[in-house]
């Protein structure tokens, strides 16, 4: 049958993750590239800004691979009712092995505690005056500048 | 030979028709001049040291920073798909620009030699000078890209970022489609020892073409393979230039204490070899004067 299944059904070979998770606690591996914030602890439940939406994971999640958008990674280390740690990440990379472990690794991430509105507006007015300006690197730069201090404004707020 | 050579430049140096004064003149400075050569090797390997522990940090948090990928390319095993057997093979070699550490850069340029008589088509991209030099010597025409300015401070995120996408420029502009890419590095296995080892990275269509890419959910229409791809050579450069550091540091602190311990035993022989002729010559011209007075008798 899985013959059959792998020559006659290409997409559904890509749609549906067939490898079940075996444990029941998600062990979250969150690393910078200078430093580790999370080694295999294990966690209750994580929040992502995927590229195709906000996911929750939980532990036995499917296997996904997916890139990070500007946002909140949310962290609940033990009760996934209380507030979880919050983390603000530029972009980056997510992925859930089969294992039930979660990778998440970005360029940069930061407790959303540490930022400071006047300055994220500031630079975001900023980042508003190069959107048009005639050199294309710099409205293409300030255009990402503006999308990402935009989006911490709202989470800050 | 090399002794052989020695010999006559002490010969030369020290002619039997010169006065003993001017030998122990050449023996004082010849003296100081070692300790001085011990003095910057001292100095270099203490330098190495203190950085030896943050290269050290660096390279496992690079490492935890690149695990990710490795493990998506065990699970979805990239390794057997069957594109890694096809088209040109890209090799990048990672050393530094800076030298005396050792035969650190010599042993990688000396595996990537190996690799090029196998496979005498494939072209490479160096990261860092000493690699360069030597891959040039041989195989200049293999050498398609190269950088420098690297591997003198811990490398970051930033350094790596900038590398990779001039690599993702010229594979792009490149009419070769590149299937699997080796990152070379010196992995330091133990303090005192290190091997050059390679990660591959392989592209979108490679992954694509993986056995295993079943056992992950993926969304089709965002064409992670492709981003992923691009992600993780840069994740993977960044590990390497981590490991590769930490392996030339530790490197270059052995060589440096070496260098001192040999500077070291050269300056007790010297300082005797000294000690002597100093006495010889005093003998000599005690044996003048008595010689002298006594004739005088």
């Amino acid at each position: 049958m899985f013959a059959l299944r792998r020559t006659g059904l290409q997409t559904l070979k890509r749609t549906y993750a067939n490898e079940a998770a075996a444990s029941d606690v998600l062990k979250l591996q969150f690393a910078l590239p200078y430093n580790v914030l999370y080694q295999n602890q294990a966690v209750k439940q994580v929040n992502l800004p995927l590229q195709s939406g906000r996911a929750g994971i939980l532990p036995n999640h499917v296997p996904i691979v997916e890139q990070l958008s500007a946002g909140i990674v949310e962290v609940f280390e033990k009760d996934a009712t209380a507030a979880g740690k919050k983390y603000f990440v530029s972009s980056g990379f997510a992925s859930v092995q089969p294992d039930s472990t979660l990778n998440i690794t970005c360029a940069e991430a930061f407790e959303l505690s540490e930022f400071d509105l006047s300055k994220v507006q500031s630079l975001k007015n900023e980042a508003e005056k190069n959107l048009t300006s005639s050199d294309e690197v710099v409205a293409t730069d300030a255009k990402i500048q503006f999308d990402l201090l935009t989006t911490l404004e709202n989470e800050l707020k | 030979m090399f002794r052989q050579a020695a010999i006559i430049a002490t010969k030369q140096s020290y002619p039997a028709n010169v006065r003993q004064f001017a030998t122990l003149r050449e023996i004082e400075m010849r003296l100081k001049s070692i300790k001085n050569i011990k003095k910057i090797t001292k100095t270099m390997m203490i330098v190495a040291s203190t950085r030896l522990s943050k290269a050290q940090r660096n390279k496992v948090t690079t490492a935890e920073f690149a695990k990710p990928e490795k493990n998506f390319y065990q699970i979805t095993e990239a390794e057997t798909s069957p594109l890694t057997k096809e088209g040109k093979s890209l090799v990048i070699a990672i050393t530094s620009d800076k030298g005396l550490c050792g035969s650190i850069h010599s042993s990688m340029a000396k595996k990537i030699r190996s690799l090029l008589k196998e496979d005498s088509s494939a072209e490479i991209i160096t990261i860092g000078d000493k690699i360069k030099q030597q891959i040039l010597r041989t195989n200049g025409d293999n050498v398609k890209l190269a950088f420098n300015g690297v591997g003198k401070v811990d490398p970051n995120f930033l350094e790596s970022s900038l590398i990779s996408s001039e690599i993702l420029k010229y594979i792009n502009e490149s009419p070769e489609t590149y299937n699997k890419i080796s990152v070379f590095f010196n992995d330091p296995i133990t303090s005192i020892s290190f091997e050059a080892t390679n990660d591959p990275v392989y592209n979108e269509a490679t992954v694509n073409e993986a056995p295993g890419l079943c056992k992950y959910e993926i969304t089709q229409d965002l064409n992670i393979p492709k981003d992923l791809f691009e992600y993780a050579l840069n994740t993977k450069i960044l590990s390497a230039m981590g490991k590769g550091y930490a392996a030339e540091i530790s490197a270059r602190r052995n060589a440096m204490d070496n260098a001192s311990k040999n500077a070291g035993d050269m300056i007790n022989r010297y300082s005797i070899l000294y000690n002597r002729t100093r006495q010889a010559v005093i003998t000599n011209e005690l044996v003048d004067i008595i010689t002298g007075a006594s004739s005088l008798d």
